[in-house]
């Protein structure tokens, strides 16, 4: 192609093209779930790139907030859209990084040495609860700003840190404009530039250390087995592209069939409505705080479960190190059930708390 | 140290123990002793008025008997309490009732220390009541203070214990002009019996339930119609005001009216008066509930046809609201921004609101202009639903024909990966 071979002039392109042609993927009976990586990757894409255009047109304060997504959403061509897709594609892309996270994790994928790789992955979807958490606000409406004052006051629950903590991300003792402008901080240039980092440390990695294969796949190549692999381009990557087609045609279905609602704008002074919750990725742990007993072991009850979603969060992030047999490529039911009972704690709450409320 | 200084405190605390309980002792005496006896007696008629002052707002601003009955409450001595001598009037009655309350109420300065904002003209408002002429012309049935306000436990009218009490008002009044007993004998001016049904009627009202169900204390009762210290019957002239007290938009509409000079009973003639039952459309027009068609009869009658005319802009502004709610609602559910034909929709409903109370001034013309403005406001509603409805078959096509690109597209790359494969 002339243009490639003016560049290649240019830039010398010959490493790209050894690699290109030298990078394989292992293929296996469970390598379907090495896609649920490059989907979540291409949802975070369409994160950003709708996140620019709704900056375009909205107004971080808490007189103008609801009126510049109203305004996005009928007046500004395809506003709707862009707004919609970027609602839609924010809880499928916290969805894929879940299903993700939860399939490298019963593959055992995070055992050595791509245990830093788990690491970063565990910090990427804590970062991306967080962008949930701080975009929910946004729009300033009813439920968001009432969600946002109960999940501030769960983190005012931390113990000895909680009150400061809680003042730190209302930006006062209450929910308030002061909120909104460190919320909208967070989402749009924090959270961005700290998941950009990572994102670009996990896929460094995975790239250096290339695709993981399950245990059973692994004693079966140490037993003489004959090690299989598809080239990455353009076999692979043809395959993602084409998983990627699929999520974008789910999401261009969800928004227009099912468009995010804006609600009635906040009032601080407003009776509480009824029905409130957060999103359903926190509808689990809010369950949980919500049902246990004022207080537990001497500890206030609320206390209590934010210290063990604490603890929780820290044990996930240190699953690699903790898993002694699977870093030395045995089975670990062990961590293997652990899971299974999270991953059914967490769907049974979900539905629970959906009921509920 | 401590120790030798507590036969001293002792000592201290004893002495004046013994020179301090005769003289709370001789107090006590001055000041209680009709309640020391009262409250001994046996019969009930005389010691229950003890029982009931404890908690009157008069005790709790140091009031006691003999500051409306006279007499010595120093005195163990019944004769000598009781002494005519020693200023003792017994229990007031009738007139004397109205001069013991008077005699502090009345009086302006003396009121200033207690109450410095309450009225003092109630004896004055009371002798221009029907309650008032009766008793100067020796009708001793009638209600006094005390059968309003109580006479041994009067509370502060905002406490909801008094009996006059906003919501115990017609439980007060019909306590005597509910019982049939009690108001034998009493006739209006024409001579005709003064009915005992007030109170149920007015418990049927929607001034009752706005008042007791509701909780809207701005809701009236018999006083606020009648008067309370001056309570009488409105007169033929006064109804509109009395009820423009509230109404005044209705008021200023109806007096303009042509039924403004010819109701004898103004507002009463179409909604009654004790028994204001909740307002409805179908009390206009000339269908057989309504209320003009009772004298409006004739189809050739002017007022038949307005009455038909006003009744139509009514309808159809109602309709029109139902109708652009509904296709709202629809939008609405489909996912679509609705905000500003919310706000539309409540401002066509003000309208509606307003064209109610328009009707008061019986002019279709007038009415008609109000309902206009009204429509005009639903076309508006009705144009951006519409236009959203196309909206959002728009953006339903559009994803049909995205849709169908991926389609094409996946279809392409799965096409080129399975000869991606088979080449291998």
């Amino acid at each position: 192609m002339p243009i490639l071979d003016w560049i290649d002039q240019r830039l010398d392109l010959a490493d790209l093209r050894r690699f290109t042609a030298e990078k394989s993927v292992p293929v296996h009976a469970q390598k379907i779930w090495y896609y649920l990586g490059g989907v979540t990757l291409f949802l975070f894409a369409v994160q950003v790139a709708s996140g620019i255009l709704l900056l375009l047109y909205y107004r971080p304060s808490a007189s103008e907030a609801y009126e510049s997504v109203q305004f996005i959403v009928t007046q500004v061509e395809f506003g709707w859209l862009v707004r919609n897709v970027h609602s839609w594609s924010a809880n499928l892309l916290i969805l894929a990084a879940f299903a993700h996270l939860f399939s490298v994790y019963f593959l055992k994928s995070y055992r050595k040495p791509r245990e830093l790789t788990w690491v970063s992955g565990a910090l990427l979807l804590f970062l991306m609860l967080g962008f949930g958490f701080s975009g929910y606000l946004l729009p300033w409406n009813e439920l968001a700003f009432f969600a946002t004052k109960v999940g501030t006051g769960i983190a005012g629950a931390v113990p000895v840190i909680g009150p400061g903590l809680m003042r730190f991300l209302r930006g006062g003792e209450d929910v308030t404009g002061a909120t909104l402008s460190r919320f909208y901080a967070l989402h749009v240039a924090i959270l961005p530039a700290a998941t950009t980092a990572l994102v670009v440390l996990h896929l460094l990695f995975v790239q250096r250390q290339g695709m993981s294969v399950p245990i059973k796949e692994a004693d079966r190549l140490r037993a003489g087995g004959r090690a299989r692999h598809m080239p990455f381009f353009p076999d692979y990557v043809l395959r993602d592209v084409l998983v990627w087609y699929v999520a974008l045609a789910m999401l261009a279905g969800l928004a227009a069939f099912y468009p995010w609602e804006l609600g009635r704008k906040a009032d601080p002074f407003a009776a509480v409505p009824a029905g409130i919750r957060p999103e359903w990725y926190f509808l689990a742990a809010f369950h949980t705080l919500k049902i246990l007993p004022s207080h537990v072991l001497g500890m206030e009850g609320e206390q209590l479960g934010v210290l063990a979603f604490g603890l929780a969060a820290i044990l996930l992030v240190a699953v690699p190190f903790l898993d002694r047999r699977a870093s030395r490529d045995e089975p670990s039911r062990a961590f293997t059930a652990l899971g299974l009972a999270a991953l059914v704690y967490l769907i049974a709450f979900t539905i629970i708390g959906y009921l509920a409320s | 140290m401590k120790g030798s200084l507590w036969p001293v405190v002792l000592a201290v605390a004893v002495a004046g123990g013994a020179v301090a309980l005769p003289a709370l002792a001789a107090a006590q005496s001055r000041t209680d002793q009709c309640v020391t006896c009262h409250a001994s007696l046996p019969e009930s008629r005389l010691a229950a008025p003890v029982r009931a002052f404890s908690g009157d707002v008069h005790q709790e601003r140091s009031f006691v008997c003999v500051d409306c009955h006279g007499g010595d409450p120093t005195s163990p001595d019944r004769a000598q309490a009781h002494s005519t001598g020693r200023g003792y009037r017994g229990k007031p009655a009738g007139p004397q009732v109205i001069a013991t309350c008077a005699r502090c109420h009345s009086d302006a300065t003396f009121m200033h220390k207690f109450a410095p904002s309450q009225r003092v003209d109630q004896a004055i408002e009371y002798a221009t009541s029907v309650h008032g002429k009766r008793q100067a012309a020796g009708d001793t049935r009638v209600a006094t203070c005390v059968s309003c306000h109580g006479a041994h436990g009067v509370r502060q009218v905002r406490d909801p214990r008094s009996p006059a009490y906003a919501t115990n008002v017609a439980g007060t009044c019909g306590a005597c002009h509910s019982s049939p007993d009690h108001m034998k004998g009493y006739t209006r001016a024409d001579g005709s019996a003064i009915p005992t049904t007030q109170r149920a009627e007015y418990e049927r009202s929607v001034h009752h339930s706005a008042l007791v169900t509701q909780n809207d204390m701005s809701a009236p009762t018999c006083n606020d119609c009648h008067g309370n210290h001056g309570a009488a019957p409105p007169g033929v002239g006064s109804l509109t005001t009395v009820c423009g007290t509230c109404h005044a938009v209705f008021q200023a509409k109806f007096a303009s009216s042509v039924h403004g000079q010819i109701f004898e009973k103004a507002c009463i003639e179409c909604h009654g008066n004790h028994a204001v039952t909740e307002p409805s459309d179908s009390l206009l027009g000339t269908s057989k509930a309504s209320i003009c068609a009772s004298c409006h009869e004739d189809k050739d009658d002017p007022g038949f046809v307005g009455a038909t005319r006003m009744r139509g802009a009514v309808d159809r502004l109602v309709n029109e609201i139902n109708a652009s709610s509904a296709l709202i609602d629809r939008v609405r559910n489909a996912g679509m921004e609705v905000g500003d034909q919310d706000l539309a929709l409540n401002e066509a409903r003000s309208k509606l609101v307003l064209a109610r109370t328009e009707v008061h001034a019986f002019d279709p013309e007038a009415l008609d202009k109000v309902v206009s403005e009204g429509t005009g406001i639903l076309g508006g509603v009705n144009r951006a639903g519409a236009e959203a409805l196309d909206e959002l078959a728009y953006r339903r096509r559009g994803l049909f024909v995205s849709l169908a690109l991926i389609l094409l597209v996946v279809t392409a790359l799965g096409l080129k990966i399975r000869n991606l494969d088979r080449m291998r």
